[in-house]
């Protein structure tokens, strides 16, 4: 054997086993899952067919309710939603409080406070929800009759109007924590020098924080983007816990459509085109970070 | 070479011993059984357990699951060759759909045959679930001090029951007239199926249930539009409290009224205070079995056998009806071993002219979640009782 053989050998078997329970665990499920998305029960080949009837589900896509009225609106809608309004949110609101905190006393402790929310399960997040907005014993209810409103005095996850609003607001509450930590840590690397250079130029916070603090942080923000995307496409145990996708499916999220389908209504090809569909999502995702590294590598 | 082979097995042989280490399964000793009971409902079927322990020198373990988490739990494991339980409770329907996973019964059935009310489920032809106590959904508790308290009586017509409502309502304190339990869903269809068969009558429950009549047909939409929708539009109902919370909140006054099932007499601290009363004009109600299968992979079939056998024997049955919140199923059980508050519940059921199944726990799968979902929307939005009715109609097995 020569030694470029050997070293291939002994490179291999290093990697063989690692390869061998990828292969198990999650190439052959993936490959399968995404077969399954384009066959049907009786296991004939039917196309595209499986990904039109879940787009023409009105549990998907409610065209017709969305934008004109409340939810329901369709799980795609749902955590399109869901984004829309938790992504920004959190990285800013993240940002904004890892730039408060800052060499400020009691900072460290502030953000382990914040940073609690992260700790808990998601699970048990769904259930605090549950109880946050709860017109008997939440504190946002309560705080919302104190202002006057009705509405919002309520239950919020009992009324289609306001569910999905709920458990966006609680999951910011469970996810700035991660935004904040991302940001704390990136904000420590930043050169001291630059802002004592801008100090000399007679810049203001607003300023520095503008030119200085978000530019340099671009990779940690990029990196919190990404993740916090993930997390809001495969959106899941929180739902389950504080409504299940109601009421009236006004909360149903994607990966909650292919748990029922999987193990409700025993529907594994539907249930597998839903995971196909988050999976190109996500591969997505995945895709603009690694272009987006690999262009800050180039620079 | 030979460094590549010492490297290869430092590797593997630690991997295999792992790998061995974790098929090493700890024998548990005794049984254990999967109920749905908590609380109260569970302290009132220890007694049954103990009395067992006894009797045979083997000792039973209690595990609290929601038949929900269970059904999505549960063929994923039999599949794996695992049992969660000795002995399982589960929907009747979900047993009729997974016979597979059961243990023939019927020697079980057999030791007692004759003296049981209820039939087994026969599937795959073996008797694949057997039924072990009943519970009835018979109509709205109230606290007999608060009735008395505001000079309230039990309604005997449609008009006197609006009538009770109205008057409920003006009562100082009170947040509705009855408190709405809520959960995943159950406690919501349990008052929808009770308005069902009051306005539709019995045998409407049981066509919807065998998809004879549709959910969009007239003669269902009016039950929803006359008897239902108008009492939700007037704020008769609260808006959906999760249900163990809901006792303590009717308990304690902030209800006057709350539909739920017999099981509700173990829940609250004084059961002599509790009255109840069907909706005027009703002619059935909903009864059924809590039911349990062994799990063919289950490793003690033989001694979990033994176990249902004494929990379906007189003298099981006897234990169990004494503790109370549930109706034994064997007809040589005297009514008088009962405690009061289910003799009254027995009464509201003997005044019927007949029991009909849980519409959900009936048809089962997915619908039933959907129904559960549909109707919680329903309770806060009456306005969207068209779309319920067809979604739920389209969503029909």
């Amino acid at each position: 054997m020569t030694s470029r053989t050997r070293e291939w050998a002994l490179a291999a078997s290093f990697v063989l086993p690692a390869v061998a329970l990828m292969a198990v665990f999650i190439i052959y499920p993936s490959v399968k899952t995404l077969l399954l998305s384009f066959f049907d029960e009786q296991g004939s080949w039917v196309g595209l067919k499986n990904f039109i009837t879940l787009l023409k589900n009105e549990d998907t896509l409610n065209l017709s309710r969305f934008p004109n009225t409340y939810p329901p609106w369709g799980s795609l809608i749902h955590n399109a939603v869901w984004i829309i309004i938790h992504l920004p949110v959190t990285v800013i609101f993240g940002m904004v409080l890892a730039v408060m905190l800052h060499k400020v006393k009691g900072g460290p402790f502030i953000k382990s406070v914040i940073f609690l929310g992260m700790v808990i399960p998601m699970i048990v997040g769904g259930v605090i929800i549950r109880f946050l907005f709860d017109e008997n014993s939440g504190i946002v209810p309560l705080v919302m009759r104190a202002l006057g409103s009705e509405l919002l005095g309520k239950t919020w996850t009992a009324y289609p109007q306001t569910a999905l609003m709920a458990l966006i607001i609680g999951s910011i509450w469970l996810w700035t924590g991660f935004s904040l930590t991302m940001h704390a840590a990136g904000i420590a690397t930043i050169p001291k020098e630059l802002y004592e250079a801008a100090d000399v130029d007679g810049a203001g916070s607003i300023r520095k924080f503008f030119r200085i603090t978000v530019p340099m942080l671009t990779p940690v923000t990029s990196v919190v983007i990404a993740m916090t995307l993930l997390y809001e496409i495969k959106i899941f145990d929180v739902v389950y816990a504080a409504t299940l996708g109601g009421p009236g499916g006004s909360s149903m999220v994607l990966s909650l459509q292919m748990y029922f389908y999987a193990f409700r209504r025993l529907d594994i090809n539907l249930s597998s085109t839903v995971a196909t569909l988050l999976t190109l999502f996500t591969v997505g995702v995945g895709i603009w970070l690694t272009r987006r590294n690999l262009k800050g590598e180039k620079a | 070479m030979k460094k590549l082979f010492v490297l290869v097995l430092c590797v593997l042989l630690p991997a295999a011993l792992f790998a061995g280490g974790m098929t090493v399964v700890e024998e548990k000793p005794g049984l254990t059984i999967a109920v749905p009971w908590a609380g109260q409902e569970l302290e009132q079927f220890l007694p049954v357990l103990e009395a067992f322990e006894e009797k045979e020198g083997v000792s039973v373990t209690a595990l609290t699951y929601r038949a929900e988490d269970l059904s999505s739990i549960l063929p994923a494991q039999f599949e794996a060759g695992q049992a969660l339980a000795d002995v399982i409770f589960m929907w009747e329907w979900w047993i009729k759909e997974n016979p597979q996973y059961a243990a023939d019964l019927s020697d079980v059935w057999a030791s007692g045959r004759g003296a049981f009310i209820p039939s087994p489920i026969e599937a795959a032809g073996k008797t694949a679930g057997v039924p072990y106590v009943m519970v009835a959904k018979p109509g709205f508790w109230y606290r007999k001090s608060f009735f008395r308290r505001n000079g309230l009586s039990v309604p005997q017509t449609p008009d006197e029951f609006t009538s009770l409502l109205r008057r409920i309502g003006n009562i100082s304190g009170i947040k509705n007239p009855i408190v709405t339990g809520d959960g995943v869903g159950w406690p919501i269809s349990d008052v929808t199926e009770h308005f069902i068969i009051a306005a539709g009558g019995p045998d409407l429950q049981t066509s919807l249930i065998n998809g004879e009549v549709s959910w969009t047909s007239s003669r269902v939409r009016t039950v929803f539009r006359d008897y239902l929708v108008p009492l939700l539009e007037a704020g008769a109902f609260s808006d959906p409290v999760e249900w163990t919370q809901a006792v303590e909140l009717w308990w304690g006054g902030d209800y006057a009224l709350y539909f739920m099932g017999n099981w509700l007499t173990g829940m609250v601290d004084d059961p002599s205070d509790l009255g109840i009363f069907p909706l005027p004009g009703a002619k059935g109600i909903v009864t059924g079995p809590d039911w349990a299968f062994i799990p063919r992979e289950s490793e003690k079939v033989d001694m979990a056998k033994k176990l249902l056998t004494f929990m379906l024997s007189r003298e099981g049955q006897l234990l169990r009806a004494r503790q109370g919140g549930k109706f034994v199923i064997r007809n040589d059980i005297p009514a008088s071993v009962y405690p009061a508050n289910d003799q009254m519940v027995a009464d509201v059921v003997s005044s019927m002219e007949t029991t009909v199944a849980d519409m959900d726990d009936t048809i089962g799968g997915d619908w039933q979640r959907v129904f559960w979902d549909q109707l919680k929307l329903l309770w806060v939005d009456p306005d969207s009782l068209d779309s319920v009715l067809r979604k739920l109609q389209a969503e029909m097995p």
